[in-house]
Order: C-alpha cells, then structure tokens, then sequence
C-alpha cells in the first residue's frame, strides 16, 4: 500500500463525507434564521400550545425566520444548560425561573432585555422580580399565588365551615386535620418525589405569617436564626399538623403530578396547597390526568398565625419566564419572539387557556372560558392581601442551604422524621451567617 | 499452470512458509500516513471522550472553575473542604461503603447460589435462567420506576401482601425512612444484578472439568465438601472478576438512587456520585472545581481498593485443569 493509494482514500472519504453533510443540497437563503428555543413544560398541553402559537406568528410574520422549540421537563432542561452554554452550544432563547437568575447574570450567560424587548406589554410588578444589578434579565409569563385548593364537599361532610375571610386560625387548622383524620380522608395530598418545594408550603406561607415579609426574607437570607422563638414556634405548629398525619404516608415518595391526582381523582384528599399553576395539570382533559368535571373545587388561604406579624401576606412568585443566550447570533428574533408571546391577545390566551395570572398585560375585563369560575375564585381570595415575592428556594443563593431546605424543610420535617430540636441546629448549620 | 504438489514434510513445509512470510514482511513497513488514517478515528474518540474529561477533572479539581471555564488555582483546597469540612460528603461515602460491601457479597455469592441450582438442574431449570436473568435486560430506569411502585406505601405490592398476611403494621413507606431508604433501593439493585453474576458463574460451571468432579464423587466427597473444596477453588477467578466488576459498579452507583430517592430522605442514600452530580448541576452555581475534587478523590480510593482487592484474592498457585 504506498502513499498515494493512502490519499487516494482519504479523498474519496472527504467527498464522501462532504456528501453526506449535505454539500450537494440545495443552498439555504442568506435571510433564512433559525432560532432554537428550550422550554420547560413539555408536559403542560396548554403551555404548549401557547407557545407554539407565539412562534407560529413570529414565522408569519417574519418570513425566512424558523424557530424551533426543543421541549423539556426541568430538571433535564437546568442540566442541558449547564453544559450546553460553557460548550457555547446554547440555545438562543430558554426558559428560567428567577431562583436562577443570579448564578446566570453571574456567568454572564444572559443578556439584559432592557432595550431589546417591548415592556409595555409586562407588568412593572412582575418585571421587578427579574432585575438585578439595575437590569432586566427575562421575560415574565406566569404568576404563582400559593393558595390551598380543598374540596367543598369533604370540607362540608366534616361539618366545618370556611371563615368568610377564607382563612382558617392556626388551632382550627389543626383541628380540621384531626378530624379529616379520624373520618378516613387524607387531609392533605402533598408529595416531594419529584421536586425541592411542596413539602415546605403549609411551613413556608406559616412563617411569611408569622415573621412578616420582612423577617422572613431575612430567615431564607441567613440573616435570622431559625432558634428565633417564633421561628421554634412555627415549626413546632407544623410538627403538630404532621404528627396528626396531615400528610399522606407515601409523602417521600409522591411526585408532584400525583399529588394532584391524589387530590381530585384516587383516593381523594381534603386539600392540596399548590401555586396557582394548578390549572395547568388540573385543566387538562381527565383521561390525560386532569380534574373531574364536576370536581368541587374550592380555593382557601393560608392559615393565620397566632399572633402573626402578617397575617393577610402571601407568596407570589413569578415561575414561567424566558431569556436570551448573551452568545446568541440572533438577539433582535430572540426579542422578538419574546414579545411575540406577550401581546395582550397573547395574554388573553394564557388566562383562557392557561387559567393561569399572566405577568404580560390583557386588556380584556374578566375571564372567559369553561374554567373562569377557577380563576374568579383564585383571584377573589386575593383581596387585602400583601405579597411576599419569590418562594424560598428563589430567595436562598447559597447551594448549601438550598440542599438543607430541600432535604429538611421540604421533606423530612413535614414527613415526621426529624423533631423540632433536631430541624433547628440542621437548618442554621446550612443556611444562618452564611 | 496448475500449482506444483509440495511433497515435503508438514513440518518442513510450515517452517519454510513462515520463513517466507517473514521475509515477505521484512522489507515492507505500512506507512505512518496509512496508521494514522486508520487510527485517528478510535484515537480522537478515546481522547475526546476519555482522555480529555479525566484530564480535565484533575485540572477542575484544583481551580475554582469560573463560568466559561475561567480558573482560580486553589491548590488543594477543595479537597481539604472535602474531608474535613464537609459532613454530606461523609454521609455519602458511608451509604457508598454500605452499599458496596453488602451489595458486592449479597450479589456475588447470591449469584453463585442461583448457578449452582441450575447448575444441578433444580425443578423448572430452564424457566428459572429466563425468570431470573431477565431484570439484567431492562434499564435502570424502567427498574427503578417497577420498585418505587413495589414500594409505595398505598398500593405498592410489598405492603399489600404484609396486609394481606396480617402484617399490616409492619407496613411502611419504605423509600421514604431514612432506616429502610439506602436497603430498599440496595434490594433494588441485587434484583438487578443476580441474574448477571448467576450466568457468568453457570458458564463457569459447565466450563469445570467433569474429570475432577468425577473424581471428587468417587472419593465420596460430599456435596458441601465438593462445593468449598473442588468447586470454588476453581472458581476462583471468575469469583475475583466478579468481585470487582460488582464492586466498582457499586462505589459508582448512581442511576438507581437517582430515579428512586434522589438520595434522600435526609442524605439517606446519597451516594457519592449523587452527590457530586448535585454539587454539579443542583448547587446554583457553575464551579465544577468541588465537584471535580469529590471525584478525583472517590477515583483513588477505588483504584486504591481495586488494586487491593486484586492482591489479597489473586491466585498464588495456578490451578491447572
């Protein structure tokens, strides 16, 4: 075999590959841009729709553009990132929640929206949850309120009304679990398989009561001891609503979707603390694992606290929310696509379809569609009410103490497998003065 | 023209065509160009896919490793954080100890007890090598969701046969207390794996020679005695390799605790490599430096105990048979 005969070979796996990448293909226009897109909620339909619709527009009306949704479960989608945007082969557009935007305005990984995207079209409000360093950094599409939905049938076959408030006191609370108990319910479906966060909120919205926003920000900053007497009495409240079994016995292991199956299908459960983006699982059809039609669902706050420093606060977060690569080619089609999805007719979608509060702003009065009663509810219980934004994990920084909230507050404590005495030195190792 | 009839001994003939296949190959060397060619493409997998990512952890392991790969050399830093101040590390190199020296024994010598029943052809033989070869086919994932339903607290097979039997108070969640978590999910894995080790050991078997069995069987060597004395000897080596591929397995397991706990409940069942997965991409931060340094040390400590094993078990006096 000599030297020739080597380069002869080579030549003809160069044309081959040459070939095969697609030289001969016809040549794509100068114009033609394809904008990648990675988005969470592969498994919301509506959220799925809504936004194919927005980059079906974006096509429209801009000829030659393509953009390609590439969707994602989120934690698969945080992973993706984390390698793809070091490597440089980011997507120009994806989705982020605002628990995240200081690790990626640190990396530089996103660019500031400040002059690239259309703000008349966002709530200030919800703008304000992405700034940080005196910019804006994604787009809001979805707010959270935390509330807890129950269904009025059981809550009514146990012979215990709502408040007219819609708000229960801390011993009542207690008391409607005991007895939902002894009747055979389970009182509240929850479950932490699958997610750092639902075992926390009865916990979560009970300290926001009782320390105040200001305190309790300062209680996820590390800059409150979680010894603080109201703190110790909080928890010791929780323990209380836990050790009554307020949990279902398959709580460590419940994933997020099955908690709301749990709920309003098999076997049924009283209550079921929840953001507002219940609807989105909730609202798909029953044979998909959505809500019963003629499901009573009703919506009730938070308990109150005794002696609570806020008592009428309540979480508000901002979830759904999308940004841009700073190593994208395309900023100006990545902004437009933003914008894209949140015109007011965009927005009138998301609340029809969605039953979902939207960051982007509707002009349209009321809700319409078969489930504006939801929303109606969600909303009427928000009168007089005071909003603490962001959930803990969005306002704890240090990953030390986010791992301690998620294996502590989220799970074992609200599971029954950790006293108060042990809780507290576990959380303030993680999380106070650092 | 029809070959000549080579009429000279085998032997004559088979030393003077190796003489001429030598000199054939003397004079005639492939080219550089040539081997490159052919190699290049293993070479740049192997140092792409291999090479590189463990360079460049042992490089991460000793930088704080900024967003874009920028650096910040900390010496050995990240490693002291490891071991002295880290007691979630500790947690996860205990459950990993666990896992490991029980799951290795249980599923070696599990192994080596399902082989032999089929070995001496037990009732229903055949079915039993499908039925318990069978979890080796299916992926971790699949696996792990099957148990997570066995073992669910409601529904779950496992509770509702303790019901079932009159054990009812026996039944718990069993994933999620942190006392039964790391040996459920370790229940989990040897389901898994018994079936691999058990076809490796039947392969073993058959492989002995029926010679020395026969043997052992005519100086009325009992079963028991035949099995320590006669079988396992002679199954020493593949004992060893088993012994070592499940023990690496296990100090890396991931995959399993991923899909059924995520290392909870309460570090429970953090495993090492859940661990340096979490501190990787769940930590709200991109360094890769600590994460890298978890890994290079659990790297050396399993080289370390790999190595170990391999002098303590080798064979001294080989066996021939």
């Amino acid at each position: 075999m000599s030297f020739a005969f080597t380069v002869r070979c080579a030549g003809f796996g160069a044309i081959l590959s040459v070939l095969a990448s697609g030289g001969l293909a016809p040549a794509a226009h100068a114009e033609d841009v394809t904008l990648t897109v990675w988005s969470h909620e592969a498994d919301e339909p509506a959220k799925v729709v809504f936004r194919n619709k927005a980059a079906a527009d974006l096509e429209k009306s801009h000829p030659g553009l393509q953009v390609k949704i590439t969707w994602y479960e989120k934690d698969g989608l945080y992973t993706a990132l984390r390698t793809a945007l070091p490597a440089g082969r980011g997507p120009d557009v994806f989705y982020l929640e605002p628990d995240q935007m200081h690790q990626y305005v640190t990396a530089g990984y996103i660019m500031p929206l400040d002059n690239l995207v259309n703000w008349n079209q966002i709530y200030p409000w919800a703008r304000e949850v992405w700034q940080e360093n005196g910019k804006t950094w994604g787009i809001p599409q979805e707010v959270n309120l935390n509330v807890i939905f129950y269904n009025k049938d059981w809550l009514q076959k146990l012979g215990v009304s709502l408040p007219a408030n819609q708000q229960f006191g801390q011993a009542a609370f207690l008391d409607l679990i005991v007895k939902a108990r002894a009747a055979g319910m389970t009182p509240i479906a929850q479950g932490v398989g699958d997610r750092p966060y639902p075992g926390a909120y009865i916990l979560g919205e009970a300290l926001l009561h009782k320390l105040g926003k200001d305190d309790y920000g300062k209680l996820w900053a590390g800059k409150l001891s979680f010894a603080d007497p109201r703190v110790v009495a909080v928890l010791t409240w929780v323990k209380q609503l836990a050790d009554a079994g307020a949990y279902p016995k398959d709580f460590m292991t419940m994933k997020l979707g099955e908690s709301f199956y749990y709920f309003y299908s098999k076997p049924g459960a009283l209550m079921l603390p929840m953001g507002s983006f219940y609807s989105g699982r909730a609202f798909a059809p029953p044979d998909k694992g959505g809500q019963p039609a003629d499901f009573p669902a009703g919506v009730m706050l938070f308990p109150a606290m005794d002696g609570g420093a806020c008592n009428n606060c309540e979480t508000s977060g901002i979830g759904s929310s999308f940004v841009i690569n700073a190593a994208s080619k395309h900023p100006k089609e990545a902004a437009a696509f933003l914008d894209a999805m949140s015109t007011p007719e965009m927005a009138q979608m998301w609340i029809n379809d969605v039953y979902e509060p939207a960051a982007m702003k509707t002009t349209a009065q009321g809700f319409s569609g078969p489930h504006a009663a939801y929303l109606d509810a969600v909303m009427g219980s928000q009168k007089g009410i005071e909003y603490f934004t962001g959930m803990p994990l969005d306002v704890i920084q240090q990953g030390q103490c986010k791992d301690a909230f998620a294996q502590v507050l989220n799970s074992a404590f609200p599971g029954g497998l950790l006293s108060v005495d042990k809780a507290v030195p576990t959380m303030n190792a993680a999380c106070f003065g650092h | 023209m029809p070959p000549a009839l080579d009429t000279r001994l085998p032997e004559s003939r088979g030393h003077r065509g190796a003489a001429s296949r030598q000199s054939a190959t003397d004079g005639w060397r492939p080219p550089i160009a040539t081997l490159a060619l052919f190699l290049a493409p293993a070479i740049l997998v192997y140092a792409g896919f291999t090479a590189y990512p463990v360079v460049r952890t042992f490089y991460n392991s000793v930088h704080l490793v900024g967003p874009n790969g920028a650096a910040e050399f900390v010496g050995t830093g990240n490693f002291s954080t490891a071991l002295f101040a880290d007691p979630v590390f500790w947690t996860a190199v205990r459950n990993t100890a666990i896992f490991t020296v029980v799951g290795t024994t249980v599923d070696v010598f599990g192994g080596l007890l399902l082989a032999l029943c089929l070995f001496v052809k037990v009732p229903f033989t055949r079915s039993l090598r499908v039925i318990w070869f069978l979890p080796v086919l299916m992926s971790y994932v699949v696996v792990g969701i099957i148990w997570v339903w066995i073992y669910d607290y409601e529904w779950g097979v496992v509770n509702l046969l303790l019901r079932a039997v009159g054990l009812g108070t026996l039944a718990h969640s069993w994933l999620g207390n942190p006392d039964t978590a790391l040996w459920a999910v370790m229940v989990t894995h040897l389901w898994k794996w018994l079936g691999f080790n058990m076809i490796v050991f039947l392969a073993a078997l058959h492989a002995l020679p029926a010679e020395v069995l026969g043997a052992a069987e005519l100086d009325n060597c009992g079963w028991l005695a035949k099995l320590v004395y006669v079988i396992i000897p002679m199954l020493r080596p593949t004992l060893v390799n088993l012994m070592v591929l499940s023990f690496v397995g296990k100090m890396m397991i991931f995959d399993l605790v991923w899909i059924m706990t995520q290392g909870g409940p309460l570090w429970s069942t953090e495993t090492v490599s859940t661990y340096v997965y979490k501190r990787a991409f769940d930590w709200n931060t991109f360094d890769l430096g600590y994460p890298s340094a978890v890994a290079v040390l659990w790297f050396l400590i399993i080289i370390t105990f790999v190595v170990v094993m391999s002098l303590l078990l080798r064979q001294r006096d080989r066996l021939e048979f």
